[in-house]
């Protein structure tokens, strides 16, 4: 008698449960996939990640935030940071960097340059579509870091993470000698 | 002469239906799996939603090497995919695809049909045998014990249909029910059942594809094959599902019979909604271990057959 009542019992967990289990499929088939077409439609950056660090731009002047301290090029483990100060022609050092080279090959996004600066020079990016065949192209020098800020900044902006300043602020001269 | 090129045609007819019917449902069950697991499936390959998919995937396959493993038995080996296919083509002989449609209308068309598909073993064993495999061997050796087993609840779940009606004919069932205008899917309720369980046990289809658990057999009595005889099978399996979704309709949903659309429509409406709902289990059911396998068979469908059979029988006798 108990068995056949654990048999019934069975038999009617089982047809329920291939109820309920084929229900949950057909509805799963009409929900919008979770699939994002990558190249087409890009997913948006979960805040914090961080792709390759970038020198950002000074909104009013336009010009580098960087003063060219090392402390970056000094924090980085693998020594991918190179900075060579700017020298005036009255022979004294100034507060800016002549080259600013990041090895991105090198490079292993860990956050310590962004940590040790003490003049929020730099920032990473949520820029990641950065392969490329040669070694060399990926050595940015200090233009292409700034253009990498403000093509992440824009990102930023469209995805409402930060308040555009506006473009002219940002596109001008980066470079100053 | 006449009689050979109507014959002719019929078997081009035939054949490239075969294909079609295969093009269609391998994109088919790749978008509907795709959108239960809520991905999109394919949709690079050319036309709106990667409908081109199946063609790339021939001309892949054609373009393959025909490669023959070392230890094979080379004449199984090679023919056991034109064999496995060789049934497939043969059930479309009977099917009644509509009111005046029909292949050849055998008087012996259920029985023409349950032996021909019978045949599917013989294709699947010489695969396996010949493949020199170990895991071919064990999936030929479960494709026999399974198709074995569920052969004979399909066959006499199809029995309560055949004294309902006193014919053999497919042609005949499908008429007997649209004169009466009552498909034979709802008096003949557990037949229908046990008929569809056992026909995706018959097509070694999830929950059912044991003979191909990729998990412990890598695929099957097909581990070895590739290329155009790969695919030679994956037609013949797509085929099967279909003629066996259109014998389903056939004997328990009113084949060609139903109001409006002409019957050859409404006999591939139903058959592909009956495939649908194959691709639907599929993609939803877990695959069940070999022993629960031959539960079902023999303990549960099996009993419940016979029991339909002798139902009918008394009620029509008593009647």
């Amino acid at each position: 008698m108990r068995a056949a009542v654990a048999l019934w019992e069975r038999l009617w967990n089982t047809g329920k449960s291939m109820v309920v289990g084929h229900g949950i499929t057909i509805r799963e088939m009409f929900h919008k996939p979770v699939t994002v077409r990558y190249p087409e439609e890009k997913p948006p950056f979960e805040r914090g990640s961080r792709s390759v660090p970038v020198l950002k731009v000074n909104e009013e002047s336009g010009l580098l935030n960087c003063v060219s301290c090392g402390l970056c090029e000094r924090s980085c483990p693998p020594s991918c940071i190179e900075i060579v100060q700017a020298i005036g022609a009255d022979g004294h050092r100034k507060p800016w960097p002549e080259t600013f080279q990041l090895d991105l090959s090198h490079c292993m996004v860990c956050n310590l340059c962004v940590e040790a600066c003490p003049f929020d020079a730099l920032e990473m990016a949520d820029v990641v579509e950065l392969s490329s065949y040669q070694v060399q192209d990926l050595i940015f020098n200090k233009e292409q870091l700034a253009e990498l800020w403000k093509t992440s900044r824009a990102l930023r902006v469209a995805g409402g993470e930060c308040i555009d300043m506006g473009d002219d602020t940002v596109a001008a001269g980066v470079v100053r000698s | 002469m006449n009689i050979l090129l109507y014959a002719l045609l019929k078997a081009v007819i035939v054949v490239a239906f075969l294909g079609l019917n295969a093009f269609v449902l391998i994109w088919a069950e790749r978008k509907i799996s795709g959108y239960i697991q809520r991905r999109y499936g394919p949709l690079r390959v050319g036309g709106p939603a990667g409908a081109l998919q199946s063609a790339a995937d021939i001309l892949k396959l054609l373009t393959k090497e025909d490669f023959v493993p070392g230890g094979a038995d080379k004449w199984l080996w090679t023919l056991a995919p034109a064999v496995s296919l060789i049934p497939a083509v043969l059930v479309y002989l009977v099917l009644p695809i509509g009111k005046t449609v029909v292949l050849q209308n055998l008087n012996i068309g259920l029985v023409f049909f349950a032996s021909v598909t019978s045949f599917t073993l013989l294709g699947i064993f010489m695969a396996g045998w010949g493949s020199n495999n170990k895991y071919s061997l064990v999936g030929a050796m479960r494709a026999g014990a399974q198709l074995f087993s569920y052969e004979i609840p399909l066959i006499l779940s199809t029995i309560g249909v055949v004294i309902a009606t006193g014919t053999l004919t497919l042609q005949g069932i499908v008429e007997a029910q649209a004169q009466h205008h009552e498909w034979f899917v709802f008096p003949q309720f557990v037949g229908f059942v046990v008929f569809y369980v056992a026909s995706l046990a018959e097509l070694n289809r999830t929950p059912f594809d044991l003979a191909e658990a990729e998990s412990e057999l890598i695929a099957g009595y097909f581990t070895e094959y590739s290329g155009i005889r790969w695919a030679m099978f994956a037609i013949a399996e797509y085929s099967n599902l279909f003629t066996t979704s259109a014998l389903g309709v056939t004997l328990f949903l009113g084949g060609w019979h139903g109001p409006w659309l002409p019957g050859w429509m409404w006999f591939l409406l139903k058959s592909y909604l009956l495939v649908f709902i194959g691709i639907w289990i599929r993609w939803t059911l877990p695959r069940v271990r070999i022993d629960q396998l031959m539960d079902l068979g023999w303990k549960f469908l099996f009993p419940l057959s016979v029991a339909n059979v002798l139902g009918t029988a008394l009620y029509l006798m008593v009647r």
